[in-house]
This record gives structure tokens, C-alpha cells and sequence, in this order.
């Protein structure tokens, strides 16, 4: 009796949160992503502090140079520092959303668009999967089509007619990003639908919303956050290429991809202005799958 | 009244890669003097018994001590084995008379039972004893009679339809040329349930047989 | 006679009986991250040639374990850490892979609950048979298929040439199980070990497969370990049982011994936990056994039963008991088994006072519900493509049912009968096809959607799987809440004492507030379950098979629990259960049903005595009894339910009922004859027939 009593005890709010975080470092792979994550989240969101020399001031005494105690990562071709370049350069995709060009508000333009194209994708998801009937079938129709575009294509597509800017980026990453997600909900939710606890409150006479959002959804979060992290990831590597077609954030601040397409005029002479930002995004690309692998990895070892 | 049901079924076998010291300990264990050697399938390989684990003593000769625990440590029951081709066997279909006479040939005391190249079973003399113990009723009470008659067909019946015509039943029933006159036939019945005096005075009336015996047990 | 059954069964005695299996003080651990979990300790057994020794347990308990070590089937973090696996005289414990798997193929063969784990099914049965023998034996293609053909006769396989050509998704899992045991034997293994081979199986089905494998043991001389959970089936099946608790042998003796004088007092309280085929709650209690099996990683110090024993000393708390010979052939781990045997069993006061006098009705009242002439049919899909033909699944075929305020209704039958479809209709989660449904004199026959709140919360519904019946995202005090909150029981601010009310009420304690589903053991997600259900104080509860998920011990509980709620707030209640000793203890109505139709309904002990409908007397004669005592008549019905697509003509049963008269079964429906005024029988045999039955449970002696 005295054991059960022990097991019964409440552990505290933070004690909690320590468990459900403690599924992280249990695998190696989830935290060798997330340290990745982190360096630039974190970079980015200090990038003043962390950085000597402002991103926008050009050194014509130092151009195309390597790295060297003033200059850490060296500088580009028009004598900018380089380190400086890639942290700022870091805020627009995680820390800062440019909503207007007065206006920002926190959360960068990956985690924003795939944010919003959750709560889209999530809706019609559910729409489809929990209720079914034509209508289901007429979305997820819908939804199929927009996936059969190849997602740069789409992107090329809406940043071209709707101009560049941090908005229509986020616009763009909802577009190309919903239908998948939908498609994944809708699958989570047909399978959720049959158990019993769905019966049991639909013999109560559950409104539809309730049973969507407060039966179905939160049964469905495990794969839709490994999801969502993966495809902060693919969006932030869209961002990339797009700002290396030309397509990207408005000139001069500083964009990884417009630092690649600037820089690769003179990768012979100064690589460094190419390597950089390079290794940036793919580093956080590669952080976000890590940490979303281990953490499906762990999650699917807790069944 | 065939091997296959008085075998006993999935004897104990090994792997030829068992030495032969794991072997001898492995028959004394267990208390068996023959042991099939078998491969994938528990198909037949060769046949160890406690004489062909001795160690010839002619092929020890020529070699000095440490040599012998050597040969003996890397001796396995495939070196000494009788190969399965030279094993005598039976099949689980023939008779147990069968099995009975292979037995007696040979002189063994134990049959592998072996289908198409696969171990499974084997027949002992004392599985057979134990069937020719049932046959004539061992442990059933009753009035054992033997009666010599002469060895021509239709005298059995006279005396089995003596004992039907009073109604009795015959428990068991065995018979066997006379030793040593083979112009006359031994029969053993079994009767239970029937005073002794009944039986025999019922049976002295059979013509031209011979109440050689009677015991009741 | 009897003298001669004995002469006849001592004909082997001269063959000195070999242990085939020996098992000494085997512990196996599993490897995880809070480090080695021990699942089995000092686990010894040992199994004769050709004998059938059960090991007997509630889930978690460790017996599949032993099972999975004996072939080394542990996966990467399982692991035998002591003892020895003696098979045929050999160890198997630290022997190479490679051999290991060569004894594995040859010699020992191995069954599990669910048929299609061992059946690849891309392949015909017939190729992946023979296989077995190409492959072990080197046969000729030709030659392994005859043999397999003979195999499948040999288990009674009906037409076996045809099953040969046929995948495995073609066959039903009855069949499908008798095929791999078929393949289990081709290679005539001398040790057989069967993990709950019947338990996904109908009764009527499991019985003849438990037929099947006691005669195929005799004539293979096969050396059987047979893992369950149904004391009933392990009295079927074997002749010494080992009962198992928390990775232990606590009890091994024969069958008989175990079942008649058991010594551990876990064993008697298992024995106390199921209801023997012919209680009634009137006339008898179940007693669960109080606290829950310890988890592995958290074993108390000395004895592991202490927790829950109602003998427990001081001894028991400090030193393990060893597992001893009590007498010739009976071990027991128990320090005091003998005083314990001595003193007899009271039942606690605690447990005596949560007890509840069962709640009796008023026979003459007006029904609460009635269901008459309902039909549920389900569209199929054409099997043609262009055809205007619908196709209907009639799962729910003509039923009336009435159920009186106060009273319990139990629906038994074999799986797909359509008693689940029926119950769905009657909550409004299945559209009715025909029929009146009337409920407290409101009209019913609609959906959930469509029907007021005030209907909605006098019916309620309790589920069959524990593990699905929560919302695993929400606390229990937020789940039981929200019904409160649904249907206004009690004003806003009185919902969390409510909840609190309804937990200790469920015997759960406030504690349980706080806590998330999967926090739960499978016994107190059902309580959870059932107050939610009677958070909004419905009149009427259907209760989908409660307790079939449950292990005895718990099972005992939760039935009496629903009795209590059903004595303090009335609750009139429908009950499906498959086990038929279940609803004979539980409900005071029954009705049989078979093919979306009622063979019978009438009150409990009228449909457990004679007169029987020819399918109620197939049933209970099926039922495994775990009661070696009892006389059980064998009657055997062969084949499946037919499909629900294309109902037989006539009596829906002919096709398999053993008292089939003739004709006038296939063409003509049968009538519907009155026994008494509640008791009614659907046959065409004429009442005086049917009279005369006998009883098909008797005890013997």
C-alpha cells in the first residue's frame, strides 16, 4: 500500500515539463539537432552582441578577405563582415517577421508561414478526415492537385505574381505547405476516429468543432509537431533559394540566399562569401531533421 | 500392431559436432546406451553407442600423453560414429514380428526408427517384451491354461469354439510349436472371471488335445 | 469398466517418461532505461514426453517471457540471466545461434494467439508448407505437398486440397489457426508450445481446435507448454498447470489438484475471481483480489503475493519464499502453505462491506426500451462493376428486445451475431434500417445528432477496450468533468467535487484526479470509463463487452462495481459479454442471439437449463469450465458464422446445427415458441422435444 501511495503523489508543474522534455536527451541524434537549433536560434536573436561590426558597413580597405581575428569568418566583396552577415541573416527566417516595413512582430518568416500553414492544414484535415462525406472528398481533391506542383515551382510562381517580401514568403511557405499537412491530419483522423473515446463522446452528442479539435487534434500532435519541424526546415531552405533566384528579401539586408547568389560571382577569388551562408542553412536544415528523427525515434519507442 | 505405435517418438539425438566426451556424459545423464546422430531435419547421420565412444587403443598407441588429451579433446561424435548407411534400422510401418526379427538376427537390443532418412523413433527389446506381456494378459487375473494340440489347421478352432460355446471370453491367447516336437502346437489362454475347475473340465473335453498346464494368476 | 480403462491407459508404464523440457531457476531480464527489469525469477518447470503442461497467469505475469527465453526469441534487450534450458537433455542457455535455430526448426515448434504472424500472406498456404519441408527436409516438391495435404486432413481442415491453393486472408481465423498448427507438426516436434492459441477465436470455434490439439498430443506423442490466461481452457487442455504471478511460479500440481486444493492463496483468490458457469449474483459473490500486481522494476523484498495476501506475516514481508514440494507432485511458494490450507478463507470486512446486494426489479413494470422488428443493414459494395443490385450486410435482422426498468439484459453470441450493431442502433450511433426503437416512450429510431439532450444523457454506453476508451490527451478529472459539464448534472462550481464524488465512488480516491490515461492499469481505465458514463446519471448503460479485456482478478472487481452503481442508482443495464459464465453471473435477462437474430431470450436460468435452442446448447457446451469436476456434454458445431451478406434460408442455423430436422429448417423461418411468458425459443423442434433435452453442465459425482 505504502509504494501506491508514493506513485500517487503529484509531481510539481516543472517536474512535468522536466519529463516531458527528458524524452529529448534520451536520444543523441534528437540532441545533436537541437544544439544546431539553438546556436542559430540564439545567435540570431543576440546577433548584436555577438557580432563586432554591423552587417551593412562596407570596408573598402578589406575585400574578399579570410578569416582573421577581425574579421572571424572574413569578409564578401564588397568588404562586409561575414559573420556579422550570416547572424542577422538568421533573424528573418527564425527570430523577426517584417509584417510591413514598419511593422514586425517575433517568430521568423519559416516558423510563421508553417505556423499558419498548420492551423490551414490542420482545419481542412480534420474536415476531411472527421466528417468524410463530398465535401471531404472535394478538398482533399483540391489539396492533391496543389501537391502534384512541384513546391519550388509553386513558389517561384506565387513570389513572382505577388513581388518579394517577407509577406508574401510567409503567404507562399502556407500555399505550398497546407496540403501535406492536410493530407497528414486527414490520415491521423480517420484512424483516431474509430476508437472508443471518439464513440464515447459522440454518445454524449459532442458538437463537430469539439470533437475536431478537442477529441481528434490533440491525439494527432506527436506526428504533426515532427511534421512541423521538418518543414520549418524545408521552408527555410525554399527561403534560401529563393533569395538565390533574385526572389528573396529586398536588398541590402542581409538573406543567406542572397548572400550565396551575391557571392558566387567570385567564389575563385573569395569562397568564403559562398561557404558561409552555405553552411548555415544547411546546418539548420540538418539540425531541424536531426531533432525531429530522434524525437520520432523516441516517441515511437515510448509505444 | 506396427512399429509406429509402440516406438517410443522423439528420442533424444545430437549434433555430429559434439564431442565425444560431451557425448559419453550426455548418454550416461540421460542413461541411454544409443544415440542417433542427426543433421538439419533430423536427418540420419550415424549412430553413436557406449562401444564406439571407446577409444581404440591400437590408434593411442603411437602417440605420448600429451597427445592423447589433445586427440581426445578434438574427437567428435562424427569421427567415431557408425555411418548412417551401415545403421540398422526399421521403418515406422513395419510390424513389430518385423522389428522382432531384425532384432534377434542381429542381436540388438535397439532399432532406429528411420522414414525416408529422418529419425523419428526408436524400438527397444523392451518395448517389444512389454507388448508380448499385454498379449497374453500379464496383469489381468483370470485362469491361464496351455493346451498342446497337434499341429494341423482347424484344432484351435475346436478349442476357442469350446470356450465360446460356454459363453466365456478370451482375455488372451498365444501359441508355439512344441520344443522339441514339431508335430505339435502349445496354446496359452487367458480366461478371467471363470473358477479354475470350469475351465478345465470344459477343456478336457476337447478331443485329441492336452491340458498341459493351468495356473491362476 | 473402470478397471479396464485403467489396464488400458497403464499399457505405456514400462517407458521410463523422459522430461523433454526441464527448466531450472530461469530468471530473464529485460534491458531498459531506468536499467534491468527483472520479467521472470527462478522460474522451474519440467514437461514429460507428451504431456501438456499449462502455464497459467494475468497479463504481465511473465508467461509468455519463459516462453519466448525457452527459444530465444527475446529480442536485442531480453536477455537469460540464470538457470538452465534443458530441452531433450541438452542446455539451450549460451548455445550458438546457428544450432539454436536448427532445434528451433526441427524440434520445437511454437503457436501464437494470432494465426497471421506465422502465415506470410503473399504466399498460398500450400507453397508456404511445403516449404517447411523443401527446405528442412529436402523433399521433392511433390511429395511435401502430399504430406501437407495429409496434415491438414489430419486436423480436420475441411477441404483441404482447395485450403492448399488458397492465401491465408481467404480462410478464417479458425481455419487459419488449425494451418499453422498443421505447419507446427509437420516437422514432428517433440515440444509444442502454444501461446494462447485460441484465445482470438469464437468459444463454439476454440473448442474445437482445444479437441483437436488433445488428440493430436496422443497421437504424436507431442510434448505440449501451453500459455493462457483462461483458467477454463488450461482445465481443457493439459494435466499439470503452473500458475504464475509477478515473474514467479507460485503453484504447480496437476490440474486437478490446483483447481480443487489449492494451496497459495493467489491461487484461491483466482479461483474466487471467476464466476463458475451456473452463479448467479443472487446466490453468490465474486471476490477480487484487493491491490494490483507489483510492476518488475518495483518487486517487494519477500514474498511477491504479500502486498495483496490476506495471511501475510512479518515473514512474508522479509524473506522470499522458496517453491517447495507441499506434497508428492504439488509445489508451492509459500511459507505457510499448510496453515493457510487449514484455516480456510473469511472474506475481509473491507472487502465484505463493497459488496453490494445486487438490485432487484419490478418484473411487471412497463419496459423502459423497446425494440421491435429492428433492422440495421449495412450497404456493401458491388461486387460488379456496373451493377444497380445494393448488396446489404444484414447485421441486425428482425430483433425485438424489451428491457425493464431496474433489470439487466446480456446479449451473448459468437462474434459478428450483430450484438454490437444492435446496441450501436439503440445509442443512435448506427441508423436503423426498420424497426421501432422506443425509449422511456420517446421514439429513438434516429442518429446521436439528431436526437434532444435529454435522451442523449439518459443513454450511455461503457466500452470494451480499456486502452481506447480514454482520451489519452486529457486527465481523467477533465474527461469525467466534461460529461458533467455537458449535460448540466450539477452546476459549474460543484463539477470537480462531482468528479471527486464519482472517483471514490468508483473506488479510485482523488488522487486519480490529476492523472493522465496512461497512467493507468487497464482495470482503472475502465473505472474511469464507467464514471463517465454515469457522471450524467443515465437510465439506461450499455456495457460492450467491459470486461473482456481485463484480467480475472480485475474483472471480478469491475462486475461488481456495476452492480453496486446498478443497486445505489437503479440503472437499468445491457450487457454484451462473450463469456457465457460472466452473463449468467451477471444479467437477469438473456438473450442468444446468431446471425443478426434471436435464437432465444428469457430469463438466466431458463436459458442455462433445459429446454435449449440447438445453438445455446452448442454454446454452453463450448464454454471451457475451470472446473475439472464438472461433466461439460461435447457438442461440436462445424464450420463458421456464415457471412451476414447472404443469410441462409430458412432457420439462419441449419447449416450448422447438430439437431437439424430437415427440410422445413432450410425453406421455412422458424416460429417463435413460448416456453413461459418471458422465455421464448426460435426452432422449428416442437416443444416436447426440446423438453427433453438434458442438461449440458453437470457436476460430476
Amino acid at each position: 500500500m505504502m509504494t501506491e501511495m508514493g506513485a500517487l503523489t503529484q509531481p510539481s508543474r516543472w517536474q512535468k515539463i522536466w519529463d516531458s522534455l527528458s524524452i529529448l536527451w534520451q536520444s543523441k541524434v534528437a540532441v545533436a539537432g537541437l544544439i544546431l537549433v539553438l546556436f542559430w536560434t540564439l545567435t540570431a536573436i543576440f546577433a548584436p552582441v555577438v557580432t563586432q561590426h554591423e552587417p551593412n558597413v562596407e570596408d573598402a580597405q578589406a575585400r574578399n578577405e579570410g578569416p582573421s581575428a577581425g574579421h572571424w569568418l572574413g569578409t564578401d566583396h564588397k568588404g562586409r563582415d561575414l559573420w556579422s552577415r550570416v547572424a542577422y541573416g538568421g533573424r528573418i527566417v527564425l527570430v523577426k517577421w517584417p509584417v510591413t516595413e514598419s511593422f514586425w512582430i517575433p517568430g521568423g518568416v519559416a516558423i510563421w508561414g508553417v505556423l499558419i500553414a498548420l492551423a490551414v492544414g490542420c482545419t481542412l484535415g480534420l474536415l476531411s478526415g472527421y466528417y468524410g462525406g463530398w465535401v471531404g472528398e472535394v478538398v482533399m481533391r483540391i489539396l492533391d492537385a496543389m501537391m502534384a506542383f512541384p513546391t519550388i515551382l509553386l513558389y517561384l510562381i506565387i513570389i513572382a505574381a505577388m513581388g518579394a517580401s517577407a509577406t508574401n514568403v510567409v503567404i507562399a511557405i502556407t500555399i505550398a505547405g497546407s496540403p501535406g499537412i492536410a493530407r497528414l491530419v486527414r490520415g491521423l483522423a480517420l484512424d483516431i476516429r474509430t476508437r472508443d473515446y471518439i464513440a464515447a463522446a459522440e454518445t454524449r452528442g459532442e458538437p463537430g468543432l469539439w470533437m475536431m479539435f478537442l477529441e481528434v487534434l490533440p491525439n494527432a500532435r506527436g506526428p504533426i509537431i515532427i511534421d512541423a519541424m521538418l518543414r520549418v526546415g524545408y521552408a527555410i531552405f525554399s527561403i534560401g533559394t529563393l533569395g538565390f533566384l533574385g526572389l528573396g528579401l529586398p536588398p541590402p539586408n542581409p538573406d543567406w540566399g542572397s548572400m550565396v547568389q551575391a557571392g558566387h560571382h567570385h567564389i575563385f577569388t573569395n569562397p568564403w562569401g559562398v561557404v558561409w551562408p552555405t553552411v548555415a542553412i544547411s546546418s539548420l536544415v540538418v539540425g531541424l531533421s536531426l531533432l525531429a528523427d530522434g524525437l520520432r525515434e523516441e516517441s515511437l519507442r515510448y509505444q | 500392431m506396427l512399429v509406429r505405435d509402440y516406438m517410443t517418438k522423439h528420442p533424444l539425438m545430437v549434433q555430429p559436432t559434439m564431442s565425444i566426451v560431451d557425448a559419453q556424459r550426455f548418454m550416461g545423464e540421460n542413461n541411454i546406451r544409443h544415440l542417433p546422430i542427426v543433421g538439419d531435419g533430423k536427418r540420419l547421420l550415424g549412430l553413436v553407442t557406449r562401444q564406439t565412444l571407446l577409444v581404440d587403443p591400437g590408434r593411442l598407441g603411437s602417440l605420448d600423453v600429451w597427445e592423447i588429451t589433445r586427440c581426445l579433446a578434438g574427437l567428435t561424435v562424427q569421427d567415431v560414429m557408425v555411418k548412417a548407411e551401415h545403421v540398422i534400422i526399421v521403418e515406422q510401418n513395419a510390424t513389430i514380428e518385423e522389428a522382432a526379427r531384425i532384432m534377434v538376427e542381429k542381436k540388438i537390443g535397439c532399432l532406429l526408427v528411420v522414414d525416408d532418412g529422418v529419425v523419428t523413433g526408436v524400438i527397444t527389446e523392451i518395448d517389444l517384451l512389454a507388448r508380448l506381456m499385454e498379449m497374453m494378459a500379464a496383469r489381468v487375473p483370470g485362469v491361464r491354461v496351455t493346451v498342446r494340440q497337434p499341429n494341423v489347421s482347424g484344432e484351435l478352432a475346436k478349442l476357442v469354439g469350446a470356450i465360446a460355446a460356454q459363453g466365456w471370453g478370451i482375455r488372451a491367447l498365444g501359441g508355439t510349436p512344441t520344443p522339441k516336437d514339431p508335430s505339435k502346437w502349445d496354446v496359452v489362454v487367458k480366461v478371467s472371471n471363470v473358477p479354475k475347475d470350469e475351465i478345465v473340465a470344459a477343456l478336457r473335453k476337447v478331443d485329441g488335445q492336452e491340458v498341459v498346464d493351468v495356473r491362476e494368476v | 469398466m473402470s478397471t479396464e480403462l485403467e489396464w488400458i491407459t497403464e499399457v505405456d508404464d514400462h517407458r521410463i517418461k523422459t522430461p523433454v523440457l526441464q527448466v531450472e531457476d530461469v530468471a530473464i531480464s529485460y534491458e531498459t532505461r531506468k536499467g534491468d527489469v527483472p520479467a521472470v525469477r527462478d522460474v522451474s518447470f519440467d514437461i514429460l514426453r507428451g504431456e501438456a503442461h499449462s502455464i497459467v497467469g494475468e497479463s504481465g505475469c511473465g508467461k509468455s517471457t519463459v516462453a519466448f527465453g525457452i527459444v530465444n526469441f527475446l529480442g536485442r534487450n531480453g536477455r537469460i540471466v540464470n538457470g538452465r534450458i534443458l530441452f531433450q537433455g541438452q542446455d539451450l542457455v549460451g548455445r550458438p545461434q546457428e544450432e539454436l535455430r536448427r532445434i528451433r526448426g526441427d524440434r520445437i515448434a511454437m503457436v501464437y494467439q494470432d494465426p497471421m504472424q506465422a502465415l506470410n500472406p503473399s504466399m498460398r498456404l500450400g507453397d508456404q508448407m511445403s516449404e517447411v519441408l523443401i527446405v528442412h527436409r529436402g523433399m521433392e516438391k511433390k511429395a511435401a505437398e502430399e504430406k501437407c495435404l495429409e496434415m491438414l486432413n489430419r486436423v480436420y481442415m475441411p477441404d483441404a486440397a482447395n485450403v492448399m491453393r488458397r492465401y491465408p486472408h481467404q480462410i478464417s481465423g479458425g481455419q487459419q489457426q488449425r494451418v499453422v498448427i498443421a505447419m507446427a507438426l509437420l516437422n514432428d516436434p517433440a515440444l509444442l508450445i502454444m501461446d494462447e492459441p485460441t484465445t482470438a477465436l469464437d468459444v463454439t470455434v476454440e473448442a474445437v481446435v482445444l479437441d483437436l490439439i488433445a488428440e493430436l498430443q496422443r497421437v504424436f506423442d507431442t510434448a505440449i507448454m501451453y500459455i493462457s490466461h483462461n483458467l477454463g481452457v488450461v482445465a481443457r487442455v493439459s494435466t499439470k498447470v503452473g500458475v504464475m504471478y509477478a515473474g514467479e511460479i507460485v503453484e504447480r500440481a496437476t490440474v486437478k489438484d490446483v483447481y480443487l486444493r489449492p494451496y497459495h492463496p493467489y491461487t484461491q483468490g483466482l479461483m474466487r475471481c471467476v464466476p463458475r458457469l451456473g452463479m448467479d449474483k443472487r446466490s453468490s459473490f465474486l471476490y477480487p483480489i484487493p491491490g494490483r500486481v507489483p510492476s518488475p522494476a518495483n518487486l517487494p523484498p519477500g514474498c511477491v503475493f504479500e502486498p495483496r495476501c490476506d495471511y501475510s506475516r512479518e515473514e512474508c514481508r522479509l524473506k522470499r519464499p522458496a517453491l517447495r514440494a507441499i506434497e508428492p507432485r504439488h509445489w508451492v511458494r509459500c511459507h505457510f502453505a499448510e496453515e493457510v490450507a487449514q484455516m480456510g478463507w473469511e472474506p475481509p470486512e473491507e472487502v465484505l462491506a463493497d459488496l453490494a446486494t445486487p438490485a432487484e426489479f419490478d418484473r411487471t413494470a412497463e419496459p423502459i426500451l423497446k425494440v421491435s422488428r429492428a433492422k440495421t443493414y449495412y450497404e456493401a459494395p458491388s461486387k460488379k462493376l456496373l451493377s444497380r443490385e445494393k448488396l446489404y450486410v444484414k447485421a441486425v435482422d428482425d430483433v425485438s428486445i424489451e428491457v425493464i426498468k431496474g433489470e439487466t439484459l446480456g446479449i451473448v453470441g459468437e462474434s459478428g451475431c450483430g450484438k454490437s450493431t444492435l446496441v450501436k442502433t439503440v445509442i443512435g450511433m448506427e441508423k436503423p434500417t426498420a424497426g421501432e426503437f422506443e425509449f422511456m416512450g420517446v421514439d429513438i429510431s434516429t442518429p446521436v445528432s439528431k436526437r434532444d439532450l435529454s435522451i442523449i444523457r439518459e443513454l450511455q454506453m461503457v466500452f470494451q477496450n480499456p486502452d481506447s476508451t480514454l482520451n489519452p490527451s486529457f486527465t481523467v478529472g477533465m474527461q469525467i468533468g466534461r460529461a458533467l459539464r455537458r449535460f448540466k448534472t450539477v452546476p459549474k462550481d460543484h463539477v470537480r467535487a462531482e468528479v471527486m464524488r464519482l472517483l471514490n465512488m468508483m473506488k479510485l480516491g482523488e488522487l486519480y484526479y490529476d492523472r493522465l490515461p496512461r497512467q493507468l492499469s487497464g482495470g482503472e481505465k475502465q473505472r474511469v470509463g464507467i464514471a463517465r458514463a454515469i457522471a450524467a446519471r443515465p437510465e439506461l448503460v450499455l456495457c460492450d463487452e467491459p470486461v473482456s479485456a481485463l484480467d480475472v482478478s480485475v474483472q471480478a472487481a469491475v462486475l461488481n462495481l456495476l452492480m453496486e452503481i446498478q443497486a445505489e442508482l437503479g440503472t437499468t443495464m445491457i450487457f454484451i459479454a462473450h463469456d457465457l459464465s460472466v452473463v449468467r453471473f451477471f444479467c437477469d435477462h438473456i438473450a442468444v442471439m446468431y446471425l443478426g437474430q434471436i435464437a432465444e431470450i428469457g430469463l438466466a436460468e431458463a436459458i442455462y437449463s433445459p429446454p435449449y435452442h440447438p445453438y445455446t446448447e452448442a454454446l454452453l457446451s463450448a464454454v471451457p469450465i475451470p472446473d475439472p469436476s464438472v461433466e461439460q456434454k461435447s457438442i461440436r458445431l462445424s464450420g463458421n458464422v456464415p457471412s451476414a451478406l447472404n443469410p441462409p434460408s430458412g432457420c439462419r442455423f441449419h447449416t450448422r446445427c447438430p439437431r437439424k430436422l430437415g427440410d422445413v429448417c432450410e425453406t421455412a423461418a422458424p416460429p417463435c415458441q413460448h416456453m413461459t411468458d418471458e422465455h421464448r425459443i426460435h426452432c422449428h423442434i416442437p416443444l416436447e422435444e426440446l423438453r427433453e433435452m438434458e442438461m449440458v453442465v453437470s457436476i460430476a459425482g
